[in-house]
């Protein structure tokens, strides 16, 4: 009996180096997790910390705004590994980017100060979790379509985007999205570009990864050919790594909404009129520059009409 | 929408059963050979299954699954996904068929193994004629469990892509925006899965026991 106890040791040891072996394999991973923090952190904050605040007459009690604001935290639906959008910071475990950006500088407006309260969503989540209160709203590069819209509130949109195709730098033979047919394309499990792959390429075969990090390492490994989805955080991948990059133009319009409750209207109008002041103030430029501008070139673009998404 | 979700569904339920049945297999014919190794006289032998056991019984699948997707393709070895996950369901799961496969040889009473070898049966004699007959039928029940861990477990390769009943029904939903619908058909058809397997497990298992 003795036997066991001393092969508990060398087994152990085995399993770690096994697993310590493995985990170096796939450790160009970890380069592109850090979000430029030298670049873009400090006006990051500073774009919060100028974030407007809402008068109190804009808060009428009994509304959704005024139970957020007597919690102190706004909930608020959310992904930690969108880059750009969305992305943990694996040291300080800060979540930023334009949607996190987005989220803080709403629950600032409510509340006063930048205090949130994340959950994780997915697509197969973000409505229901609406609907059951779990969260006050959602802020996750949330394409506003007219089926979700039935079931949820559609905020904007505050954000234009659409899919392109990332491959490998050395790849010549795929540069729009027809080219896409017969080969292999993985997309994010939670994202619409799934639809939009078989509607514009109906012979590729769709493969679905649960993050951005797995499908951009696919398409480095040659598991798939090409991977599909939001312009933005494509460029934010080729930004980062060298071995792949974004080719052509994007083929759909994605609008991107902030979910709120569908037995909400009041904190539909109360979002829209907040994306508006931030719109016209300058402070949604501020943070595109801060997060999105910092893997894109040139001036924040114009935002999208808020209301102009069928759905909104 | 329900009618044009079944046909997606139906594939993913191919894959699923076909993947559970190629794993488990695997599993079976590795975990045998394992449970051989950790009950053999050999000291390198039993010392190099306790070594397996140990090391996959102790990492999550999911972890192992991200390992082997990604992590082989590193070294070269770039395999279908449909391959490299259920080649990695079959090793993980070998881990803990060898644990029922030994757990079951452990109930021939030791007195008749001694007894065996008294007689001057050799080591492949003695499991042939004395323990494995016996040790069989223990273990219907324990290998039913992990029949059981194993279908629900390859909804995780869902997760490194794999269009399995899981994986398809998260298609479905991003296509129709009903979730509730087709994560409700997915969990009736893994719950049927593992009723049925229960079942048969239990029958067999009545079929077979050994009172002692």
């Amino acid at each position: 009996m003795t036997t066991r106890s001393a092969l508990a040791v060398p087994a152990l040891l085995l399993t770690m180096t096994v697993a310590a072996g493995l985990t170096a394999c796939s450790s160009s991973n970890s380069e592109q997790l850090p979000p430029k923090p030298g670049a873009s952190g400090d006006s990051y904050q500073q774009v919060i910390d100028a974030a407007p605040v809402a008068a109190a007459a804009d808060i009428p009690a009994g509304s959704l705004m005024a139970k957020i604001r007597a919690r102190g935290t706004l909930n608020v639906g959310g992904t930690d590994a969108a880059a750009l959008f969305a992305l943990k910071d694996p040291v300080s475990g800060k979540v930023t980017g334009f949607d996190a950006g987005l989220a803080d500088m709403l629950a600032k407006y409510i509340i006063g100060r930048p205090s949130t309260n994340r959950v994780q969503v997915d697509v197969t989540t973000r409505e229901v979790l609406l609907q059951n209160g779990t969260v006050d709203s959602v802020i996750a590069t949330y394409t506003i379509t007219q089926a979700r819209a039935q079931k949820v509130g559609f905020a904007g949109p505050y954000y234009s985007s659409g899919d392109a195709i990332l491959v490998k730098s050395t790849d010549h033979s795929i540069t729009t999205a027809a080219d896409l047919n017969g080969k292999s394309v993985c997309t994010e499990t939670s994202s619409t570009a799934a639809n939009d792959i078989k509607q514009f390429a109906p012979k590729a075969t769709v493969v679905l990864f649960q993050t951005n990090a797995e499908c951009q390492q696919a398409v480095e490994q040659g598991r798939t050919d090409a991977y599909v989805l939001d312009q933005a955080l494509l460029l934010g991948d080729a930004a980062r790594d060298k071995n792949v990059k974004v080719v052509g133009q994007p083929f759909t319009d994605e609008p991107y909404g902030i979910g709120v409750p569908l037995s909400s209207p009041d904190m539909k109008a109360f979002v829209n009129n907040w994306l508006k002041l931030i719109e016209s103030d300058g402070e949604w430029a501020k943070l595109w520059k801060a997060t999105i501008g910092t893997a894109l070139s040139g001036d924040a673009p114009t935002p999208p009409a808020i209301g102009s998404a069928a759905g909104s | 929408m329900p009618t044009q979700v079944l046909g997606p569904l139906g594939h993913g339920l191919l894959t699923t059963v076909l993947m559970t049945a190629l794993a488990f297999a695997g599993a079976l014919l590795l975990g045998v050979l394992l449970a051989v190794c950790r009950i053999s006289p050999v000291p390198p032998l039993r010392l190099a299954g306790a070594a397996y056991v140990t090391a996959f019984r102790n990492i999550p699948l999911l972890v192992l699954l991200v390992l082997f997707v990604f992590g082989l393709p590193e070294i070269g070895l770039l395999y279908s996904l449909f391959a490299t996950v259920t080649l990695t369901m079959a090793l993980y799961w070998a881990a803990f068929v060898c644990e029922v496969v030994r757990s079951g040889v452990r109930t021939v009473p030791r007195g008749q193994i001694e007894a065996a070898r008294a007689l001057g049966l050799t080591f492949t004699q003695c499991l042939r004629h004395v323990v494995v007959p016996q040790a069989l039928r223990s273990m219907v029940q324990p290998l039913g469990n992990v029949f059981i861990g194993l279908a629900l477990g390859t909804s995780l390769a869902a997760a490194v892509g794999v269009p399995e009943l899981t994986g398809q029904a998260q298609l479905v939903t991003l296509k129709y925006d009903n979730p509730l619908t087709s994560f409700a058909l997915t969990t009736a058809v893994y719950v049927a899965i593992t009723l049925t397997s229960g079942l048969i497990t239990g029958r067999i298992e009545r079929k077979v026991a050994i009172k002692r």
